[in-house]
C-alpha cells in the first residue's frame, strides 16, 4: 500500500487521447492563411570559401517574395558560451561542413522555392578538408577556424590524484583505444518551424524544440528584439533526444527573417535526408583508456584521453567534453583520475548533444576495459564490478567522489545483485551456448548517468499553479515534454502535492509569451528540477486553501487533510467537503484574492567547472545494471539480441508507464549505437542519410526487455525522483559488447559492431 | 491539373490538384487532416501509413491521381465521436506512443495486421510494424498494446 | 549546389484504360514518359531527383487484368505486371510449387511497399540487388514484353544488362512473367543478408533450386543478388555440383565457386570481400536448407 495518492500509479500519459487520435499538432502541420515556404541552398563542398553569391535569377522566378544570404544578418553569430559563438544563422564567408546552409528562400510553395534554390549561383572556391579529428590536430591541416591553433575547439586537462603513481603500484595495466560510433538523435519528426515576425516588432514562431528559451534568447540576439516581444509557441514535439530540437537551426533564422522582409508567415520544413546530412549528431569519440586495478581487482586509477570529432562548429561541445570526464569516478570507486580531452573541428558535420550525453562514450571504454580485467584475473564481472561500486551512503550522508562530485543515494550494488539474481544472468550456463551456427552470450555492465542537470547561466526555472474556480487546476511551467512524458510527471506532482486527482491538473503547452522560463529537456533536468518548482507552486496553492478550510471549519490548518478531490480533518473525518467546494469558498470568498502558486527550482546554483572538472554536474545520479543475452551468427556476423534485463536505480519511478517506456527507449537506442547506426562518411560526405541505411533497430530487431526497479527514494528529487530516460542507453552499449565477447571470445573496442566486423574478427585473413 | 474523387474516413472528396501532388501531401494540406505524418518522405519510415483499399500503404508514395476511385482510412478514421478504437485505447493504457509521431502510422499498421489477422503471434506482430519507426518506446510497450488490442477486439467483437 | 527535396518534380499524369492505350502513350511520348506500377522505386527516385524527370507519368494500374496469377500445369505460372508482392506472398500456388520466390517476396522492404510494389517493377527497375531477381533466375523466367510493334519473350537471363538497365525498349511494356513449372521434387530456398531482420536492401541475397534424387544432385540452379552489375545465375558453381552427391565436400565447393563468380564492389554497405564470403556462406546455406525444406 503505498504512501503516495497519485505518485507511482500506473497512469496513462496526460497527453495520451490526442497522440493516438492524431489531434496532436506538431510543428509541421501548424498553417497560417498568406503562408510562404522556406526553402535552403545548401554548398556541395565541406570546405569553402564564399566567393560571390547571385540570386538575381532566383528573385525573378513567379512566386519568389525574399530571397536572404549570410550577409543579411549583419555579422550575427552565436554559441553556448560567450567565447564559442562561433556559428551563424547562413555561412557568410566560409562553409566549414558538407551542405551547410548558405541561402534561403521564400516562396508562395514549397515547390517554387526548391525549384529558386536551383537558381541562386554561388561562387565557391573549394578547400582542402579534414575528416579526421586526429589529422585535424596535427600541425600543418587545414583551418576549419581561424581562431584556434590545430583545430582544437575544446581542450580541458584535469588531475586527480595521482595516476602515475597509482598505475606503477597497480597489479594490472590495460591500455586500449576505443571509438564509438557516429550516430544522430533519428527522431522521426524532421525539424520544422512556422514563423511570424509582426511588423509592429513581435516574433512569434511554432518550431520543433526541446528549449524553447533557448531559442527565444537566440532570436532576440538575432534580431535585436526584447525577449518579452519573441514568443516561442511549442507545439507537440516528434521527439527530442538532445540534438538539433535543443538549438536553433539556419531554417528558424531564415523563417524569420524572410517574414520580416516580406511581411507573411513563413514556414520551414526540413527533409529527413536534410536532417541527416546536416544536423547536429552525437560526437564520435576516441577514447584512450588507460585502466589499472590492485590485486583484488579494485580500481586505482583511469586516464582517459578523449579526442572527439568536433565537426564544423562548437555548438555545446564545451558540455559535451565536461560531461564525458565529471562522472567518470561513478558508479566505481576511482581513487585517482586523469582526463585529457580534445574536441577537434573537423568539416564534417557538427558533433554535439544526444541522450547520455558525454558519458556514453567514456562509460563504455571503461566499462570494457574493466571487463577485460576481470577476464585476465579470472574474476567474475558481477564480482569485479561489486568489489568496486559505490555503496548506498546511509540517511543524511553524501558520497563523494575525487573530483568531488556528491550524491546522496546510489543503488548500483543492488542493481547489480539484482540482475545477477535474475536468470537471464542467473542460469546463463545453463542456456545452450550454440544453436547451430548462432553462438550465444551474455554480458553485464553497471552504469551511471546525471539528472538534474545544470548549464552555465542558465538555470532558472519556474511554475506556476493556478486554481480555476471549478476545482480544476492549470499548471504552468516552461519544461518541455519532447515526448519522454515530463507534463505526465509534473501533473503527477501537483496533483500529489495538492491532493487532487491527476485528471484535475491540465498543463499548458509551452509559450514563452506566457510560461515562466525553464531551460529546457536535456540532462534528465525536468522531472528533479521542474518537479521541485511545481511542488513549490503546488504547496504554495495547498497552504492557501488549508487555511481557507481551517477558517472555515474552525480547526487549525495543520489539521486539514486534502487526499484526491477531498478535504478533511485529520482530528474528525466526518468533517469533510469536496475539493470543488473548498476551491469555490476560495475563488469566491469575496476578498478578491487569486489562487495562485508560484515556485522556482533552488538546484542549480552550482558553477559548472569546466576547466578543472571539479563539482557537481547534476542534482543526482541513476544506476543501471543491464544484461543482455546476444547471438552472433558466426557464419554471416549477424547479430541477434534476445533478451535485456535492466535494473534501474532511478531514486523512484513517479509516472511508471512513461518511465518504463523510456528505460526501453534508451535501452533500444543504445543497441542501435552499438551494432547498427554509423554515419559512413567520405570526405565529408554523408554517404548513407537515410533511414535505409542510417540503420535504427525496428520492431523486429530488439529484445525481450525485463525492467527490474530499484527504488533508493533520493532526497534531492521530487518524491524521491532521480533522472530515469538516459541510463539506459549508458548501459545497453557495455552489456551487448560484453554478450558479443562471451559468444565469439573477442573484445570488440569500436563500434558499431556490423556483421562485417566480426567475421573479420573470426577469420582476419578470409580463411573459412 | 487532375480531378480526384475518393473517399477519407467516409466522407467523399471531389478535387483538384497537380499531378505532382502525392497522397500524403493532399490528405494533409488539401484536406487539412494534419493526423498522418511526413517523416522521411520517400517510403521508409512508415508515418504516413494510411489504409487503402484496406490495405497499408505508404502514402507519401502514392500519387495522389492514383487515389482516386479509393477508399481511405487515417488515423482521423478511427473513433467514433468519442469512442476510441480499441487500438487506440489499449495504447492508452499499456503506453504504446511517446512522442506521438510515429503513433498515427503505426496504429493504422496495427489496425491492418488484426484486421487480417486477429489472432497474431509475437513474432507476426513485430513483422506487421516492422514498416514502422518508432524511435522512442523501442517497441515494446507497442507490442504489449498491439497483443491488448487483439485480446480485447476478441472479447467484444 | 545542394537542394533537398520534400517535393516532386512536375510532370503530367496520364492513365490509359487499355493496354493499347499504354503502349500508344509511351510511343507518342517516347523518351519523355515513365510507367508506373507500385511507384515505391519511381516516386523515391523523382523526389531525389536520381532520373530525369519525365514529361509524363503513365499509370499502368487503370488496365483491368493485368494482377493475376495464374497457373495450369502445362504452362506454369504467370504473373501479371500488376500483380503486387503482397499477392505473390499470398498466393497458395506460389507459396506450394514456386516457394522460392514466395520466399523472397516474403521479406522484400515492408509491409507497406509489399502491398503496393510488383514483381515485375522490381525486376524492370533492375538494381542488381532486386530481390525477386534470384528466385526468377533459378526459377527461369521468360519475360512477356509488348511494344505497338508486337511481342517478344526474353528469358530473364538476357534482361538485365547493367545497374538500373534491361533490355527494355522505351516503347516497350513488361506484361508477364511466365514461370514454367519447376521440375517435380525441386525444392528452392531463397536467403538475404542484411544486419536487420527487416527493411534492409540486401549486401547478398541467394536463391537456390535443388533436384535430389535418391541424395544425388540430378539439377541445381544458383542465382546471386547484389554482388555483380546485375543478378546473375551462378553457372559454375552449378555445374561443380550437378551430378554430384549432396555431400559436404561438393556443396563446399560450388559454394566457394558460386564466391569465385561473383563481381562484388566495395560500397558504404559492406566491403567485396565480405560479400564474397557471405556468397559462399549462404550459398551454402541455401543448398542445405533447401534440402530439408
Amino acid at each position: 500500500m503505498s504512501d503516495f495518492a497519485v505518485i507511482g500509479e500506473r497512469f496513462p500519459r496526460v497527453d495520451a487521447r490526442e497522440k493516438v487520435t492524431g489531434e496532436a499538432k506538431y510543428a509541421g502541420d501548424y498553417s497560417m492563411p498568406g503562408m510562404l515556404w522556406c526553402k535552403l541552398l545548401r554548398s556541395p563542398y565541406p570546405h569553402a570559401r564564399i566567393l560571390d553569391i547571385d540570386a538575381s535569377k532566383a528573385l525573378k522566378l513567379p512566386g519568389v517574395k525574399g530571397v536572404v544570404t549570410g550577409k543579411d544578418f549583419g555579422g550575427w553569430s552565436w554559441g553556448w558560451m560567450a567565447a564559442t559563438r562561433d556559428e551563424v544563422p547562413l555561412a557568410v564567408d566560409k562553409v566549414r561542413y558538407m551542405a551547410e546552409a548558405v541561402a534561403g528562400v521564400a516562396a508562395i510553395d514549397e515547390d517554387t522555392a526548391e525549384e529558386a534554390t536551383r537558381l541562386i549561383k554561388v561562387d565557391y572556391e573549394a578547400l582542402p578538408g579534414v575528416f579526421d579529428p586526429e589529422e585535424a590536430m596535427k600541425d600543418g591541416a587545414p583551418n576549419v577556424h581561424d581562431y584556434v591553433k590545430n583545430n582544437i575547439s575544446v581542450e580541458y586537462h584535469w588531475n586527480f590524484g595521482d595516476v602515475e603513481k597509482a598505475f606503477a603500484n597497480s597489479h594490472i595495466v590495460r591500455e586500449d583505444r576505443f571509438r564509438t560510433s557516429r550516430a544522430t538523435h533519428g527522431y522521426l519528426e524532421p525539424p520544422a518551424t512556422l514563423a511570424y515576425y509582426d511588423p509592429t516588432g513581435y516574433i512569434t514562431v511554432w518550431a520543433a524544440k526541446q528549449s524553447p528559451y533557448f531559442h527565444y534568447r537566440h532570436l532576440a540576439a538575432c534580431f535585436k528584439m526584447p525577449l518579452s516581444k519573441v514568443r516561442v509557441v511549442q507545439p507537440f514535439i516528434g521527439g527530442g533526444f538532445g540534438g538539433t530540437k535543443n538549438d536553433s537551426l539556419a531554417g528558424d533564422f531564415c523563417a524569420v527573417l524572410l517574414s520580416k522582409i516580406t511581411g507573411k508567415p513563413v514556414k520551414y520544413v526540413e527533409s529527413m535526408e536534410e536532417e541527416l546530412a546536416t544536423s547536429r549528431r552525437r560526437h564520435s569519440m576516441i577514447v584512450y583508456s588507460k585502466m589499472g586495478v590492485d590485486k583484488e581487482g579494485k580500481i586505482t586509477a583511469i586516464a582517459h584521453r578523449v579526442i572527439a570529432d568536433g565537426g564544423g562548429y562548437t555548438a555545446i561541445g564545451p558540455l559535451s567534453m565536461y560531461l564525458g570526464g565529471f562522472m567518470t569516478g561513478l558508479p566505481y570507486h576511482l581513487p585517482n583520475f586523469k582526463y585529457d580531452a580534445y574536441r577537434v573541428f573537423t568539416n564534417n558535420p557538427i558533433g554535439a548533444a544526444m541522450r547520455g550525453h558525454g558519458v556514453t562514450h567514456t562509460r563504455f571504454a571503461a566499462e570494457i576495459q574493466m571487463e577485460m580485467i576481470a577476464e585476465e584475473m579470472g574474476l567474475d564481472p558481477v564480482e569485479i564490478r561489486l568489489r568496486n561500486a559505490i555503496d548506498n551512503p546511509k540517511k543524511g550522508k553524501i558520497y563523494e567522489t575525487i573530483n568531488k562530485v556528491a550524491l546522496k543515494t546510489c543503488g548500483i550494488k543492488e542493481a547489480i545483485k539484482e540482475a545477477a539474481k535474475d536468470p537471464l544472468w542467473r542460469d546463463k550456463d545453463k542456456m545452450p551456448k550454440r544453436e547451430g551456427d548462432i553462438s550465444w552470450g551474455v554480458g553485464l555492465s553497471g552504469t551511471s548517468y546525471s539528472g538534474g542537470a545544470r548549464q552555465m547561466g542558465h538555470q532558472a526555472c519556474a511554475a506556476i499553479i493556478r486554481l480555476c474556480e471549478d476545482g480544476t487546476v492549470n499548471l504552468i511551467t516552461g519544461a518541455t515534454d519532447c515526448g519522454q512524458g515530463s507534463d505526465t510527471v509534473l501533473c503527477m506532482i501537483a496533483a500529489e502535492e495538492l491532493g487532487v486527482r491527476l485528471d484535475d491538473i491540465s498543463i499548458k503547452r509551452v509559450d514563452t509569451a506566457y510560461t515562466p522560463v525553464d531551460p529546457g529537456s536535456y540532462g534528465s533536468r525536468v522531472t528533479i528540477l521542474a518537479g521541485q518548482a511545481t511542488q513549490k507552486a503546488a504547496r504554495q496553492v495547498k497552504k492557501q486553501l488549508v487555511e481557507i478550510a481551517a477558517r472555515e471549519w474552525q480547526a487549525k490548518p495543520e489539521d486539514v487533510v486534502i487526499r484526491l478531490g477531498e478535504v478533511s480533518l485529520k482530528s474528525d473525518p466526518t468533517r469533510k467537503m469536496p475539493f470543488i467546494k473548498l476551491a469555490r469558498i476560495a475563488c469566491y470568498s469575496g476578498t478578491g484574492a487569486v489562487i495562485l502558486g508560484t515556485g522556482y527550482s533552488s538546484y542549480g546554483i552550482e558553477h559548472l567547472d569546466l576547466v578543472n572538472g571539479i563539482g557537481n554536474g547534476g542534482t543526482s545520479y541513476s544506476f543501471t545494471a543491464h544484461t543482455a543475452r546476444v547471438g552472433v551468427d558466426m557464419g554471416t556476423g549477424q547479430i541477434t539480441v534476445s533478451d535485456f534485463t535492466i535494473a534501474s536505480d532511478c531514486g523512484r519511478l513517479l509516472s511508471p508507464i512513461p518511465a518504463e517506456g523510456q528505460i526501453e527507449g534508451g535501452a533500444v537506442q543504445g543497441l542501435g549505437q552499438t551494432i547498427y547506426e554509423d554515419f559512413i562518411m567520405d570526405k565529408g560526405k554523408t554517404l548513407n542519410p537515410t533511414f535505409l541505411d542510417y540503420k535504427m533497430p525496428l520492431a523486429m530487431d530488439v529484445p525481450n526487455i525485463k525492467l527490474i526497479d530499484i527504488v533508493t527514494d533520493d532526497p534531492d528529487g521530487p518524491f524521491g525522483a532521480k533522472e530515469a530516460s538516459e541510463g539506459s542507453i549508458v548501459s545497453a552499449p557495455p552489456a551487448v559488447v560484453s554478450a558479443i565477447h562471451d559468444a565469439t571470445g573477442i573484445w570488440f573496442t569500436e563500434l558499431p559492431i556490423t556483421p562485417e566486423k566480426i567475421v573479420r574478427a573470426l577469420r582476419p585473413k578470409g580463411q573459412r | 491539373m487532375k480531378a480526384i474523387r475518393f473517399s477519407v474516413n467516409g466522407k467523399h472528396y471531389d478535387i483538384t490538384v497537380p499531378p505532382h501532388r502525392t497522397l500524403l501531401e493532399v490528405i494533409r494540406e488539401e484536406l487539412g487532416l494534419t493526423g498522418t505524418k511526413e517523416g522521411c518522405g520517400v517510403g521508409e519510415c512508415g508515418a504516413c501509413t494510411v489504409i487503402m483499399d484496406g490495405k497499408t500503404v505508404n502514402s507519401c508514395l502514392v500519387l495522389a491521381a492514383e487515389a482516386d476511385g479509393k477508399e481511405i482510412t487515417t488515423i482521423e478514421g478511427l473513433a467514433q465521436g468519442d469512442r476510441l478504437h480499441p487500438i487506440q485505447q489499449a495504447f492508452i493504457d499499456h503506453g504504446g506512443f511517446q512522442c506521438g509521431f510515429c503513433t498515427p502510422g503505426m496504429i493504422m499498421s496495427a489496425k491492418a495486421l488484426l484486421d487480417a489477422n486477429p489472432r497474431p503471434s509475437e513474432e507476426e506482430i513485430r513483422k506487421g510494424i516492422s514498416g514502422n519507426f518508432c524511435r522512442c518506446t523501442g517497441y515494446t510497450k507497442i507490442i504489449e498494446s498491439i497483443k491488448a488490442a487483439a485480446k480485447n477486439m476478441e472479447a467484444k467483437p | 549546389m545542394v537542394t533537398f527535396y520534400r517535393r516532386l518534380p512536375r510532370f503530367d499524369y496520364l492513365a490509359p484504360k487499355t493496354l493499347d492505350e499504354a503502349l500508344s502513350l509511351l510511343s507518342q511520348h517516347k523518351g519523355k514518359a515513365q510507367l508506373i506500377a507500385g511507384g515505391t522505386d519511381i516516386v523515391p527516385q523523382l523526389k531525389g531527383r536520381l532520373v530525369k524527370t519525365p514529361q509524363y507519368i503513365i499509370d499502368l494500374k487503370a488496365i483491368p487484368g493485368l494482377d493475376y496469377i495464374r497457373h495450369d500445369k502445362a504452362r506454369g505460372l504467370a504473373i501479371g505486371a500488376l500483380a503486387t508482392i503482397k499477392s505473390v506472398i499470398d498466393s497458395p500456388v506460389v507459396g506450394e510449387k514456386f516457394s522460392v520466390l514466395a520466399q523472397a517476396a516474403g521479406n522484400m522492404a515492408s509491409p507497406q511497399v509489399r502491398n503496393r510494389g510488383t514483381i515485375a517493377g522490381n525486376i524492370c527497375n533492375a538494381v542488381p540487388s532486386a530481390d525477386s531477381a534470384p528466385a526468377l533466375l533459378v526459377l527461369e523466367a521468360n519475360l512477356k514484353l509488348v511494344s505497338p510493334g508486337g511481342e517478344r519473350t526474353v528469358n530473364i537471363d538476357e534482361f538485365f544488362t547493367g545497374p538500373n538497365r534491361t533490355v527494355l525498349a522505351d516503347d516497350e511494356i513488361l506484361v508477364e512473367i511466365q514461370l514454367p513449372t519447376p521440375p517435380p521434387k525441386s525444392k528452392g530456398a531463397f536467403l538475404k543478408l542484411g544486419p536487420r531482420k527487416a527493411m534492409d536492401l540486401a549486401i547478398v541475397g541467394v536463391a537456390v533450386l535443388v533436384v535430389p534424387e535418391s541424395g544425388k544432385c540430378k539439377d541445381i540452379r544458383i542465382a546471386l543478388e547484389a554482388v555483380a552489375p546485375t543478378p546473375i545465375r551462378a553457372r559454375q558453381a552449378e555445374a561443380v555440383l550437378r551430378e554430384q552427391m549432396f555431400d559436404e565436400k561438393p556443396i563446399a565447393k560450388a559454394a566457394q565457386t558460386a564466391a569465385s563468380e561473383a563481381k562484388p564492389i566495395s560500397d558504404h554497405r559492406a566491403s567485396a570481400q565480405y560479400r564474397r564470403e557471405m556468397v559462399e556462406v549462404l550459398v551454402k546455406r541455401a543448398i542445405e536448407q533447401a534440402l530439408r525444406s
